[in-house]
């Protein structure tokens, strides 16, 4: 039975103005106040009352995507089609709502970078002030901040000015060359280098978890051995001479299974994937237990008894 | 609800809701349980037991404790970080020894520095709190793996956790933790990280044990009926797979056949592979076919070719 009203899902396009648009900025202005007002009242809010609040927001606000996977989906309906009936339609409206909960989430993690920029400025400039130990450092971070803050945002007002006509570099102004600069020709290569250290660092990590110490490092590096000689065209193309000797090509022979390819298939198949699928089935055994004490509040943070 | 509702995997629904509620019946079982003398027993978890160690180490160095979240935003995991340095801080401040939280999201950020300074009030060590301790690096990853170890290098941590979701930038950090000596404690919820911390890291937890964590170090009865919940959950997995290798095994090898419908005459048709097999299909369900789409009348304002009015 149909208990649920039979709606059509809501038009979106109230949260969805145009970009640049006079409804848009009256959008965001309202939203604004409406966030001011919001703050100003949980601030006045008797302490004791908070912690409800918060609850009781954590609540609808998880429930909100508990009752988005639980609700069933219908089968092909997209937005041009009409819900056949109220299952269908609250489906197609807890959908859209997703949308809508994403650019929330958005806006808060926006609003939140502003937070991190702070601490950033916070502790940087203060150590520069103070001329505290390795000023010199800080005052280099914050040089290159400013520097991608301002080259970033004139590099997006030039190109939203001038629709796309910088796509070619013969049109490129200074924004664009400053961009490729500090981007791809700085950032993007530090970023290559700090990755490409990773490999000496697996070196000197593969020396000491490889060193025999104990039964268990000994069978890591002899497993570690045999999936790196299996892995060699030379070893592989050897032992599989080898083994085709034993067996004078036979394909049923027992000797078969001592190839180093079986063994290494048989390590990474029966002993490495089932260990490692038990291992995530324990991640997201715990990452439910911890979801639901997070959505009923049922923890306090930090140690907090 | 329509006919079409039902074939959508409504197992792994059931199966999640039966484990929310091992979880939350067990969550009550021990909050009804307390004091009464039946305490739920947890195994030893060496990586635990090392945070003492390593902060004592600190405080007797004169260095800081590091601790690293990992570079994911806001979710259950990062949480279950902050919870774990929540306990941390806890016996740091009791020590008076320097902290460090190194952020790569401005949300955990915010959310860290909430929780590290509500851990200082609680333990009556406001004044102990330093707002500079908890710091926003960056969200690229590989400025944040290199701002970590600046600040590894610089203030020679004599400790270092990291615990949270991590990617390449997770032996960049144990390694140079290992080259200031300091000890470090890891935890990835990232199955590829976990090899790269147990070859560098002096102790490791591995899987749930970063879950169990919390429960372990504060022996809340919420946590640990959320853990004897965990369990039970891993039992009924367990049992799952014995039943479902058992009776898929039966069903392949035992030489049924299915039926076909040949006018009017039921025959045999191909032997079932697994992936024909009553157990595989429960829980990956067949994509609908075509005829099983309902019919529908074209939205307000949309035409029957599709386009806008």
């Amino acid at each position: 039975m149909n208990f649920l009203p039979l709606a059509q899902a809501p038009s979106l396009q109230f949260f969805q103005a145009p970009g640049g648009s006079q409804q848009a900025y009256i959008m965001a202005l309202s939203a604004i106040f409406v966030g001011l007002l919001l703050m100003v009242a949980m601030f006045n809010t008797p302490i004791k009352l908070r912690r409800p609040i918060i609850i009781l927001l954590t609540f609808l606000a998880g429930g909100f995507y508990v009752l988005s996977w639980l609700w069933p989906l219908p089968l092909g309906l997209d937005a041009s089609q009409k819900p056949l009936n109220s299952v269908e339609a609250v489906s197609l409206t807890l959908q859209d709502g997703t949308t809508v909960m994403g650019k929330i989430l958005q806006v808060i993690q926006g609003i939140l970078l502003f937070l991190g920029v702070y601490s950033v400025l916070r502790v940087h400039a203060g150590r520069f002030l103070k001329r505290q130990k390795d000023w010199a450092f800080s005052l280099v971070l914050l040089c290159s901040m400013m520097a991608m803050i301002t080259v970033g945002y004139g590099e997006y007002i030039d190109n939203v000015r001038s629709a796309g006509v910088h796509a070619n570099a013969e049109s490129w102004t200074f924004w664009q060359y400053g961009k490729d600069f500090l981007f791809d020709g700085m950032l993007q290569n530090m970023d290559a280098a700090m990755f490409s250290i990773i490999a000496f660092f697996i070196l000197s990590a593969a020396y000491r978890a490889f060193r025999i110490r104990s039964i268990e490092s000994t069978i890591l590096l002899a497993s570690a051995l045999i999936m790196i000689l299996a892995l060699m065209g030379l070893a592989e193309y050897g032992s599989g001479q080898v083994i085709e000797r034993i067996t004078g090509g036979d394909p049923s022979h027992f000797a078969n299974n001592f190839s180093l390819t079986s063994i290494r298939l048989w390590i990474r198949d029966t002993l490495q994937a089932p260990s490692i699928r038990a291992l995530e089935w324990g991640i997201f055994i715990g990452g439910l237990a911890m979801g639901i004490r997070l959505w009923l509040s049922l923890e306090r943070s930090g140690g907090g008894s | 609800m329509g006919e079409q509702y039902y074939d959508t995997g409504w197992i792994s629904i059931l199966l999640v809701l039966l484990f929310s509620a091992f979880v939350l019946f067990n969550i009550r079982r021990a909050i009804a349980s307390k004091g009464s003398g039946k305490e739920v027993y947890i195994r030893r978890i060496a990586g635990l037991n090392a945070i003492e160690e390593a902060i004592g180490r600190a405080t007797e160095m004169g260095r800081p404790v590091l601790m690293v979240p990992g570079i994911g935003g806001l979710n259950a995991i990062s949480m279950q970080a902050l919870n774990i340095f929540g306990h941390v801080t806890k016996t740091a401040a009791r020590f008076a020894t320097p902290i460090r939280l190194c952020c790569a999201d401005a949300a955990v950020y915010t959310v860290a520095q909430e929780i590290i300074s509500e851990t200082y009030q609680r333990e009556g060590l406001s004044e102990r709190f330093d707002q500079d301790s908890v710091r926003f690096i960056s969200d690229r990853q590989f400025a944040f793996a290199t701002g970590v170890s600046g600040t590894i290098h610089r203030e020679k941590v004599a400790a270092a956790f990291f615990l949270g979701e991590f990617f390449a930038e997770s032996l960049i950090f144990a390694e140079t933790a290992n080259s200031v000596g300091a000890i470090q404690v890891a935890g990835s919820t990232q199955n590829t990280q976990t090899p790269f911390f147990i070859a560098a890291c002096d102790y490791v937890l591995i899987s749930d044990e970063f879950y169990a964590a919390s429960a372990y170090l504060s022996r809340q009865p919420v946590l640990v009926g959320s853990l004897v919940g965990q369990d039970w959950i891993k039992m009924t997995v367990m049992g799952m797979i014995l039943f479902g290798s058992l009776a898929s095994t039966f069903e392949v090898v035992s030489g049924l056949k299915t039926q076909e419908r040949d006018g009017t005459q039921l025959v045999d048709g191909e032997r079932k592979s697994i992936s024909d097999t009553w157990f595989y299909h429960q829980l990956k369900p067949d994509a609908p076919k075509p005829e099983e789409i309902p019919q529908r009348e074209p939205a307000d304002g949309v035409t029957e070719e599709g386009g806008g009015a």
